[in-house]
């Protein structure tokens, strides 16, 4: 499959939904492995790091896989190309930057992915719509083995699978919920949950990456220990935090909703006034009307817009995507009247296709 | 709380250092708090000699150790990276696989900062076709040997194994 198949659109798991859907947006699971013999990125040769492609590649073009995945080196591709699939997830930051070296295997339906030459040699990563941290786990899992068998892993008796830094050495497992969570931003917990979860054992961070915060009331909450503890104790203990989360959120909404209506109500639905008429759009405000009108529509609040259309547009408002859909380089003036065009549309084509059905459910 | 290093954002996350054998809790911000990746230290607000901070943040206490110890610790350098003790400490990663047997000794108390234990209790590896087909190539010598000295129940012992991993080999490395 081409590039271009992977840039259009938002992937399949941000716009389905899963359990849990109006909150935890996605579950990522990241494996990180490296071969065995081979030094690491940080200080392999040119030489070394074409042989972890070429290794890759006969492990995941064989017969059984090849069909599932394509193979695209960074070098090769664009540096829109590289931002987009970064935008989308698909590949974190640190392998477009490494791009000399660094290559990625991709499956048609962009759940999965497969970096080569991140900072360990392989850093496999599955999305999945929703709450499913152990079924997107064994999946992850399944596809680890198969590629164990066809590559020899760097593992130790005592260590687990060896890694370049040493906060990944052990099972190497990094699991991640993101969330949307705006009723206990609003009504100023979020801080306290934050130290909570840190003294837990959890890291949490906004969605756009360093120093975003909470950008759209969207957290992105993993695990920090990789090492001492098994997988599945690792995974319980983030589902129980992730539960506890979600719970005192739907309560902090209940309580919205009782205490502040008609201001909640004015609130999501002049935010909707500004993502449908706006014509200057920063992605900081475009992340915030967002939030408002995902939460005017989780409360039915707001009718005719569906939550896959506002998770896409979450994605899309990335300095990235309005290129693209500009098609042309922007400067941060331009790019704020695309951004406001693009919402606009996005929003008009989903009211024309849940339009009928929105009037059906009019009535509440 | 306000972060303690900009002294603008808000403080989210809290970095227990320790410092002289005592724990101290210091508050910053995500982006902050980014920037202090627990083997880089705040150098401007603590003007302490490098090596020191570094094994405060460990709790490794190398002033204490007598000079032949530091040395050893400090001096053993991978034979496959050419990373040494030290600069694992001060760019907080591994240049190969070899390093963690380089520091192996050194390295528990470290990951006890990092990590939930120093042993890895999770999921073991598989054993990948090329180990396999080595490890045949290793009870065929075994088996020669045998055969030479006459060991003939040994070897024929040997010759099944290699048999069954090879059915293991055919079937793709599934356990049949
Ligand atoms: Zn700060
Ligand atoms: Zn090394």
């Amino acid at each position: 499959m081409n590039i271009e198949h992977f840039l259009k659109h938002a992937p399949k798991c941000v716009v389905e939904s899963g359990e849990h859907s109006d909150i935890v947006m996605t579950t990522r699971i990241r494996l990180a492995r490296n071969i065995a013999n081979i030094r690491f990125p940080l200080s392999f040769s040119q030489q070394e790091a074409n042989g972890v492609q070429e290794k890759l590649m006969k492990a995941l073009l064989t017969p059984q896989e090849q069909l599932n995945f394509s193979y695209f080196k960074m070098a090769d591709l664009s540096q829109l190309e590289r931002q987009l699939l970064v935008e989308k997830h698909l590949i974190s930051p640190y392998l477009a930057k490494h791009k000399e070296v660094s290559a990625v295997f991709l499956s048609s339906d962009e759940s999965t992915s497969v970096m080569i030459n991140e900072e360990d040699h392989l850093r496999i990563q599955v999305l999945s719509p929703g709450m499913q941290l152990m079924e997107t786990y064994e999946y992850a899992s399944e596809l680890d083995d198969r590629l164990g068998k066809q590559v020899s892993y760097a593992y130790d008796e005592q260590f687990g699978y060896l890694t370049s830094c040493p906060t990944n050495v052990g099972t190497g497992l990094r699991a991640s919920i993101m969330m949307h969570l705006p009723a206990l931003t609003m009504s100023k917990q979020m801080n306290v949950l934050i130290q909570m979860m840190t003294r837990l054992g959890m890291v949490v961070r906004g969605i756009y990456g360093e120093g975003s915060e909470n950008l759209g009331n969207i957290y992105q909450i993993s695990n920090q220990v990789t090492l001492g503890k098994s997988e599945r104790e690792i995974l319980e203990e983030l589902q129980k935090v992730v539960e506890q989360i979600i719970e005192k959120e739907r309560n902090a909404r209940k309580k919205l909703l009782e205490r502040a209506q008609v201001t909640l109500d004015d609130r999501v639905n002049r935010a909707l006034g500004t993502l449908r008429y706006a014509r200057v759009l920063t992605s900081e405000e475009a992340a915030s009307c967002l939030s408002s009108v995902r939460l005017g529509v989780d409360l039915k609040l707001i009718q005719g817009i569906s939550p896959s259309c506002l998770n896409e547009c979450v994605m899309l408002i990335q300095p990235g995507f309005v290129q693209q859909y500009a098609g042309t380089m922007l400067d941060a003036v331009d790019r704020d009247i695309y951004r406001a065009k693009y919402v606009r549309e996005k929003l008009d084509n989903d009211s024309l296709i849940t339009g009928e059905k929105g009037e059906e459910t009019y009535d509440v | 709380m306000i972060c303690e290093h900009c002294k603008q954002r808000h403080a989210s996350v809290t970095v227990t250092k320790v410092q002289n054998g005592q724990a101290v809790a210091k508050h910053y911000c995500e982006h902050c708090a980014s920037k202090f990746h627990p083997f880089q230290t705040d150098i401007q607000e603590e003007p302490v000699a490098l090596h020191q901070l570094i094994s405060n943040w460990f709790g490794v206490p190398m002033w204490k150790s007598t000079q032949t110890e530091e040395k050893k610790a400090t001096q053993s350098t991978c034979p496959s990276c050419g990373f040494t003790y030290r600069q694992f400490l001060k760019q907080g990663k591994f240049g190969c696989t070899e390093c963690y047997n380089t520091f192996r000794d050194q390295l528990p108390p470290v990951l006890s900062r990092l990590q939930a234990g120093t042993s890895h209790t999770g999921k073991s590896v598989v054993i990948s076709m090329e180990q396999l087909k080595q490890k045949i190539e290793e009870i065929r010598q075994q088996m020669q040997h045998a055969i030479a000295e006459e060991r003939f129940e040994d070897a024929a012992k040997m010759r099944d194994e290699i048999k069954s991993i090879q059915h293991k080999l055919d079937a793709g490395g599934v356990d049949v």
